[in-house]
């Protein structure tokens, strides 16, 4: 019964290796825009972390983005 | 009410969406493919090779529905002059192209033991290689050049010419004669497909929806946060 799920009765080559291609492809686009995200939210850390003080406030007060970032820093690190 | 469309809420509400997205994605995944893989019984006449339709499928209808969208919104854009289309576009078009390629790739090795070769140069193959081409062009738009107006006016030409190919690989299998089976499934009028081919379907279909919402989620996040960047210091 199992030779027979993997084989699919001769055809298990093209079943499996679409379903492989669809689900290495998904992995892959998954961790590559999640890393692109992570790199974003950290640029936009290391840049709110440049201003001076009085800039940085100002920013967060007109910025719920940035106190969300900011707030989720500690994930993120 | 416009208000709350703005990037701050969406970015706000994007975190909580993600996580839903992520809790129910696994479990929807595995009802899908132990459907698709043990339960659905096979095609009478094509065996087994008939659940590659199930990835197939749903990456062809994805592949279609995503370049409808970016078509729409260009169109509303052109209109409304509303950036926030601009952006859903930009998220939208990486996740189309990826299904689309899905849709060929995974139909050439469904071709290969059904009719006997891996690609055919007929009317339904040829237009879906072509709104490949369409999100190529489209993307290339985004990597290319350096203005965002011009980028908006060049990508959303792209998105309307390309919309012409939509209803073309819609009717493609009844305006010729081609290798391609018609469609089984139809919204309107009765489907030639049986229900424990279609459950699993509708299963792989809503796992596909979920997977292309969390990475056009993710996308949308890093475009707002790479705005939020530019505006850091002018606020």
């Amino acid at each position: 019964m199992i030779l027979n799920f993997i084989t699919m009765n001769g055809y298990g080559l093209y079943v499996w290796l679409s379903f492989g291609i669809v689900f290495i492809s998904c992995v892959v686009v998954y961790l590559k825009t999640k890393k692109t995200l992570k790199k974003y939210e950290q640029e936009f850390l290391a840049e709110l972390k440049a201003l001076t003080l009085e800039e940085k406030n100002k920013a967060l007060e007109n910025s719920k983005v940035a106190q969300q970032i900011l707030a989720t820093s500690s994930k993120i690190n | 009410m416009f208000k709350f469309f703005s990037s701050t809420n969406i970015y706000l509400l994007i975190e909580k969406l993600i996580k839903f997205v992520n809790s129910i994605f696994f479990l929807i995944l595995a009802i899908g493919l132990t459907f698709a893989l043990v339960l659905s019984p096979p095609d009478f006449l094509q065996g087994d090779a008939v659940r590659i339709m199930y990835v197939h499928v749903p990456s062809a209808w994805i592949g279609l529905s995503c370049f409808s969208l970016i078509t729409l919104l260009s169109v509303l854009n052109f209109i409304f002059k509303i950036k926030n289309f601009y952006f859903i576009n930009k998220s939208a078009a990486p996740i189309g192209l990826l299904f689309t390629c899905l849709a060929i790739v995974t139909g050439s090795l469904w071709g290969q033991p059904t009719w006997g070769t891996w690609w055919a140069w007929d009317a339904r193959l040829t237009s879906m290689l072509v709104l490949m081409l369409f999100y190529i062009l489209y993307i290339l738009t985004f990597k290319l050049l350096k203005k965002e107006e011009l980028i908006i006016k060049v990508s959303s030409i792209i998105a309307i010419v390309g919309s012409i190919n939509l209803p073309i690989i819609k009717y493609s299998v009844e305006w010729w004669t081609t290798l391609h089976q018609p469609a089984s499934i139809k919204i309107t009028g009765s489907s030639s497909i049986h229900s424990e081919m279609l459950l699993p379907l509708m299963v792989m279909l809503l796992a596909f929806l979920l997977y292309a919402a969390l990475i056009f989620l993710m996308k949308y996040k890093t475009e707002i946060i790479r705005i939020k960047k530019k505006n850091i210091k002018r606020n």
